[in-house]
């Protein structure tokens, strides 16, 4: 061992780049499935209402799917196996363009919906039944009770869940490590082995994610306070 | 103002309501009183349609309201019929005030301006303007029903429909909820309501309706029915409650 | 069709190794390396699990505070961060180096160790407090009430929740691939290599085995949670209360 030195990792231009590209990249997937997962999750939620017990089938199966199947999994079918699929010319253009990060956001965010559908649902069933009645019972069509009584309990209803599941998302960026994104674990690694510091090198990482999680995990305690229902236990 | 013609629901061989026939008319107040499982709160449901009916025919001030419609009209016709629930039913995630103020203003577009002083208005009328901004979770359950009274009344309903209304509450809270009720029924409101207050039927009710097994088996004005029931079944009704 | 007849075609050439990896021309790899790495894992990380989750209900400080750390840091780090510190760490802790399935193996204990310690405690916490207090006044110590009364109630309770920690072991064995573990996603990805013009079949049947296998055991989950439920509400007879009334009987009869 030559001894602790985190300054040698951390004040060397050439590492700190790489942990700052980590970071970024990390942050930009997370980011972006993110998004993609939440607004793909009030869509399967909205679909599961329907009366069409053929689409509620579909959307139980995707859910049902995307729960079973290992993320790691998931992710090489989409970056070796849908890839392979795509026209020559697209796949072309994809390996120009960071292809490897693309397909981690669609997996991620995909397989992530799944789980957020699946905590408002929770959200919105833990409702009682006389809020749905009582807003009914004064004149609100389908749509007004959704917007105005059922969802903004629902939301409330689901918070600690849904913040569980974004750090879920947030750690599962890693995983992109397997087809080649150079995101933080990824970065830490290769500065492992040109130092061969492995411990520095994997306690800034470690350091890194357990702030951004515990930020995660703060940030939607804060959520679930300002939006309580005041007063309730 | 609401006429049940022949109306009877059933599941199966269960029968919920059998051969309803009765009226309550515009300024009446008519409680529904019975055993429990004899089908009251069923037959107030039917009203505003949270429960269908399988035969007959149901009336709201002239609207055949169990007829097929559309959603909107279902909608429309709902908001004219004020309901009280056993559970109250308060929207937890908005103030006392925006509980009142939001279906004027979303289901009927009453302007916010308009809808915020007609809400404090309703609440003074039932005690409670001090609460405007708190939030249900925050009143006790004698306010939160008088709270859900006045929600009801913010849509100018012709007609009030109370289940239960004060069947969830403490003892002690009882008496600030029919005060309200009182002071409706004095103020000429048709009311319908499902309750055990036997003294606030004596006082307002201008009919009692008694029911047990889906039925309506006596019909009468309040004096009569308490001084001298003619049903043997609403005869032991009603020494079962004296004897409590 | 030739879709269908292509995926028929890698099955038939390579569901042994699918299934065992290159047993006997080497270490047993595939399902039978995925499952055994599964259950292993999670039936060593379950004594830890129990014991973290007792830590951090005790009131004493110095057990509780590094309790929670652990349980905190290992939820807030990837796992894959977790393996590239254990198989950093544990060769130099025992001297030499490790398998991948070793590294695998300690990562899992520790990784669902700290989450199944969760599970426990809410099952803990979800008992009423009176069970506890009955035991203390019948004179059981902490300890020894832990043991004979609440336990057994917590973890029967929280059966459904630990077999779905268990699908969720499964799916981390994946990641044994980025450390060379030949488990089940080392062999698909060892077809694909040779195969070269056909990944997408090969990782769709990737997908479809871990779907069957975690697919069954949820199933599973829940219906063993309804069935508690059911008990707890009186609605099924416990076996050996049926037991006990047919000694009854008997033992009546015989008078």
């Amino acid at each position: 061992m030559k001894g602790f030195d985190l300054l040698a990792i951390l004040l060397n231009p050439e590492f700190g780049r790489m942990l700052v590209h980590g970071l970024a990249l990390t942050l930009v997937i997370f980011v972006c499935s993110w998004l993609l997962a939440m607004s793909l999750a009030l869509l399967l939620l909205t679909l599961r209402l329907t009366p069409s017990t053929l689409v509620q089938r579909a959307v139980a199966a995707y859910v049902s799917y995307h729960r079973n199947v290992p993320t790691l999994v998931q992710l090489m079918l989409w970056y070796f196996g849908i890839a392979s699929l795509l026209p020559d010319n697209v796949q072309g253009w994809l390996s120009e363009h960071s292809a490897e990060a693309l397909f981690s956001i669609i997996a991620l965010g995909l397989c992530q919906a799944a789980y957020f559908s699946e905590d408002l649902r929770s959200g919105l069933r833990s409702i009682p039944d006389g809020q749905a009645e009582a807003a009914r019972a004064l004149g609100h069509g389908f749509v007004g009770s959704m917007r105005h009584v059922l969802m903004p309990q629902a939301i409330r209803n689901a918070v600690p869940a849904l913040v569980n599941h974004s750090v879920s998302l947030f750690k599962n960026s890693s995983l992109a490590m397997a087809i080649g994104v150079v995101e933080l674990t990824h970065a830490v690694k290769e500065i492992e082995s040109q130092t061969f510091r492995a411990f520095e090198s994997y306690l800034v990482a470690t350091v890194l994610y357990l702030a951004i999680s515990l930020l995660i995990m703060a940030g939607g305690a804060w959520l679930g306070r300002r939006y309580s229902v005041a007063g309730a236990k | 103002m609401i006429t049940f013609s022949n109306v009877n629901k059933w599941y199966g061989d269960y029968r919920a309501l059998t051969d309803i026939n009765a009226e309550v008319k515009k300024g009446e107040v008519v409680v529904v009183c019975g055993p429990s499982g004899s089908g009251k709160s069923t037959l107030i449901r039917t009203v505003n349609r949270l429960e269908e009916i399988k035969s007959g025919q149901l009336l709201f001030d002239g609207h055949d309201i169990q007829a097929p419609m559309s959603s909107q009209q279902l909608n429309q016709l709902r908001s004219r019929i004020g309901f009280v629930f056993q559970s109250f039913n308060l929207f937890p995630h908005l103030s006392v005030l925006e509980n009142i103020m939001l279906s004027p203003m979303k289901v009927r577009g009453v302007k916010r301006a308009d809808a915020k002083s007609r809400a404090m208005q309703l609440l003074e009328r039932v005690g409670l303007a001090a609460k405007a901004e708190s939030y249900p979770a925050q009143l006790s359950g004698g306010q939160q029903q008088r709270v859900a009274i006045a929600r009801a009344l913010a849509m100018d309903p012709p007609a009030m429909l109370f289940d239960e209304p004060t069947s969830a509450l403490d003892p002690e809270m009882v008496g600030e909820v029919l005060a309200v009720m009182r002071s409706l029924a004095k103020d000429g409101m048709t009311m319908m309501c499902v309750t055990h207050e036997m003294n606030f039927a004596r006082e307002v009710a201008d009919q009692v309706w008694f029911m047990d097994a889906g039925c309506i088996l006596e019909t009468a004005a309040p004096d009569t029915f308490f001084r001298s029931p003619q049903h043997p079944r609403a005869q032991r009704f009603l020494s079962d409650l004296r004897s409590h | 069709m030739t879709f269908v007849l292509d995926l028929y075609g890698i099955l038939r050439d390579n569901w042994l190794l699918l299934l065992i990896g290159p047993y006997p021309n080497g270490p047993l790899g595939g399902i039978a390396c995925t499952l055994i790495l599964s259950v292993l894992g999670i039936a060593l990380a379950f004594p830890l699990s129990v014991l973290l989750a007792l830590t951090r209900l005790s009131t004493n400080r110095l057990l509780n505070w590094p309790a929670t750390a652990l349980v905190y840091v290992v939820r807030g780090v990837p796992l894959l961060m977790v393996i590239l510190w254990v198989y950093f760490l544990v060769p130099l802790l025992i001297g030499r180096n490790v398998s991948g399935f070793t590294t695998m193996l300690c990562t899992l204990v520790i990784y669902e160790g700290a989450y199944l310690s969760e599970v426990v405690r809410a099952g803990i916490l979800a008992l009423p407090r009176g069970q506890m207090e009955a035991a203390r006044a019948l004179g059981h110590s902490y300890l020894g009430a832990m043991w004979s009364v609440i336990l057994p109630q917590a973890l029967y309770n929280m059966l459904p929740s630990m077999l779905s920690q268990f699908v969720s072991t499964i799916k981390e064995t994946t990641l044994g691939y980025v450390i060379n573990v030949q488990e089940l996603t080392f062999a698909a990805n060892q077809i694909n290599n040779q195969l070269l013009t056909k990944p997408f079949h090969v990782f769709l049947i990737l997908a479809v085995s871990y779907f069957v296998v975690c697919w069954t055991l949820t199933q599973w989950a829940q219906w063993l949670e309804r069935r508690i439920a059911k008990k707890r509400r009186g609605l099924v007879a416990p076996k050996s209360s049926a037991k006990a009334r047919a000694a009854v009987l008997e033992a009546q009869l015989d008078n």
